[in-house]
């Protein structure tokens, strides 16, 4: 199911493909894919391994040709910048010289002003004159970002730049994407659900080179996640558990820690009505029940399951 | 930084321009001076039997330096080569110069251009080396015929330079694009079997410093020289149309 995602005001989309497919030798990447990008938006295209999203990506910053569709990205080729999920630069070049030839790359001066600021803001100040062969592979996550952020893009494609970094490292990056937010469009691709149910206003969800739902992440999370509820109780939750999951209306039981369940239900209405009474029938010390934070992890296991 | 200081920092980074100059010089030093001992180190290994040559002239010293650094010295030009122009290995790497520049032409001409001169510079470096020595131990060499020699042996590392280009929209890795390379350079001499062909081939350009220097007329060598020119252009265009289409 492709749903139109919407605009962000009346500004026309910068990204817009219609019955966009990929194949390799007949094996489909991608197939009849209708993406919307609002302008300004930080639209995040989660799928699974295989989904088709590094190809998506490559063949929006013109890497790949598509086999059938039409793409259309309204601002010019310089304007367009990528990280890779592992970005490469030649080793002997130092970060400096890294964001300054990127800014060459797309006509801009590579003022050392505007190099070191954009050092500074990825937080490679200290390793300016480091050359890159010897950086960890969070520090080239950050040059890859540096670089992409040193031609000023309007449109900015981000690969999986989180995959590799450790907790500090991947706030560190979606801080960056927060602060970018509205200036640049942002796609960002990702596995890391909560990465981008974080930072990302858009949602598509790809699965075997098809998008299964594009929108905005708020009405994702509100209309496609099935009703559930956070029961908190003391233990034993073995029988508590069995006389749920044999209750109808009642689609999974999962433990959500010590002592959380949490109670995925056909509908609102029979939880509220039923779950309260199947919980005291089973003699659960209940601690308190609450309906449940609904999270993208749960919506795309849904989608894509 | 842009493109072109790139290449340069390639070249002094990588320390490919040691290996140039290196391989160019030491053949430079090592040919005019085994042309004249020639005979003596043959004897050497030759027990009792007594070697004759005929006394080594200032061509023969000019033979011996071409006939080895056009091939071992050719082979580290194709080297030098063929990391500068794979330029969509790795594949991230590549993105980062792809996704940025629109016509691929852009990255191959700063690549193309400074390994051709830092080729010929390695060239001319061995050159005079060879030079230098054929005077003291051999005898004079004729200046006109040594720089229109130079000049033509030039032209044809140049359109080695751009067979590798050619190769490299064929291959992606250094590994391949060497012997890719190193394969079509071998073959165009053997197209000289073809009677008509012989004297047009760009291969013919590798014997023009000592056909110069023993007399053979420059206007000899003009069609090869046309005839290179004109396949190292085709042959960068090539490149440049197969990599502009080329996907990552």
């Amino acid at each position: 199911m492709t749903l139109p995602a919407p605009a962000a005001g009346d500004a026309p989309p910068l990204v817009t493909t219609r019955g966009l497919g990929k194949d390799y030798a007949g094996v489909v990447a991608l197939a009849d894919v209708d993406l919307v990008v609002p302008r300004g938006s930080v639209y995040g295209v989660v799928g699974p391994n295989g989904a088709g999203k590094t190809t998506l990506l490559s063949i929006l910053v013109g890497l790949k040709q598509q086999t059938s569709g039409t793409l259309e990205v309204a601002v010019e080729r310089a304007r367009i910048a990528l990280v890779p999920d592992t970005p490469s630069f030649e080793p002997w070049l130092t970060a400096r010289e890294v964001v300054a030839l990127a800014r060459s790359l797309v006509g801009l001066a590579p003022s050392a002003e505007a190099v070191d600021a954009t050092l500074r803001r990825t937080g490679l100040a200290d390793a300016a004159d480091r050359a890159s062969g010897g950086f960890s592979r969070g520090m080239l996550q950050r040059l890859g970002l540096a670089a992409a952020m040193a031609g000023e893009p309007t449109l900015l494609v981000l690969d999986e730049p989180a995959a590799a970094l450790d907790p500090a490292g991947r706030r560190d990056v979606l801080d960056l994407v927060s602060d970018l937010r509205g200036g640049t469009t942002i796609l960002f691709s990702s596995h890391i659900l909560t990465d981008v149910q974080q930072v990302c206003d858009t949602i598509g969800i790809l699965r075997d080179g098809r998008l299964l739902f594009q929108g905005p992440t708020r009405d994702l999370l509100a209309g496609k996640a099935a009703p559930a509820f956070t029961v908190r109780l003391r233990p034993p939750l073995d029988d508590v558990i069995g006389a749920l999951e044999a209750a109808p209306w009642v689609h999974l039981v999962e433990r959500a820690g010590l002592e959380r369940l949490r109670v995925t239900v056909a509908s609102t209405d029979a939880a509220e009505t039923e779950l309260v009474r199947t919980l005291a029938d089973a003699g659960a010390r209940v601690v308190g029940i609450a309906p449940a934070e609904v999270d993208l992890e749960h919506v795309f296991l849904e989608l894509t399951g | 930084m842009n493109l072109w200081r790139l290449e340069w920092f390639r070249l002094l980074r990588t320390r490919s321009w040691i290996a140039l100059a290196a391989v160019f010089l030491f053949f430079g030093l090592l040919g005019p001076i085994s042309a004249r001992y020639m005979e003596q180190i043959l004897q050497r290994f030759a027990g009792d039997v007594s070697v004759v040559l005929p006394p080594p002239t200032p061509a023969t010293g000019l033979e011996q330096y071409l006939g080895n650094v056009m091939q071992i010295g050719l082979l580290v030009v194709l080297a030098v080569a063929a990391g500068a122009l794979a330029f969509d290995q790795p594949v991230e790497r590549a993105a980062f110069y792809r996704s940025r520049v629109s016509r691929v032409w852009t990255l191959l001409a700063p690549r193309y251009v400074v390994v051709t001169l830092a080729t010929v510079a390695a060239f001319v470096l061995g050159t005079l080396g060879a030079w230098y020595e054929t005077v003291v131990l051999l005898g004079e060499l004729p200046v006109g015929a040594m720089l229109l020699g130079m000049l033509l042996t030039s032209l044809y590392l140049a359109f080695a330079v751009a067979v590798t280009a050619a190769a490299s929209s064929f291959a992606r890795a250094p590994l391949a694009i060497v012997p890719l390379a190193a394969g079509v350079l071998i073959a165009v001499p053997l197209l000289g079997l073809i009677g008509a062909l012989r004297d047009w081939l760009p291969s013919v350009l590798l014997g023009s410093l000592v056909g110069l220097v023993v007399g053979v007329p420059p206007v000899e060598y003009l069609r090869p020289a046309l005839v290179t020119l004109v396949a190292a252009a085709v042959l960068l265009w090539l490149a440049a149309s197969r990599l502009q289409r080329r996907e990552l």
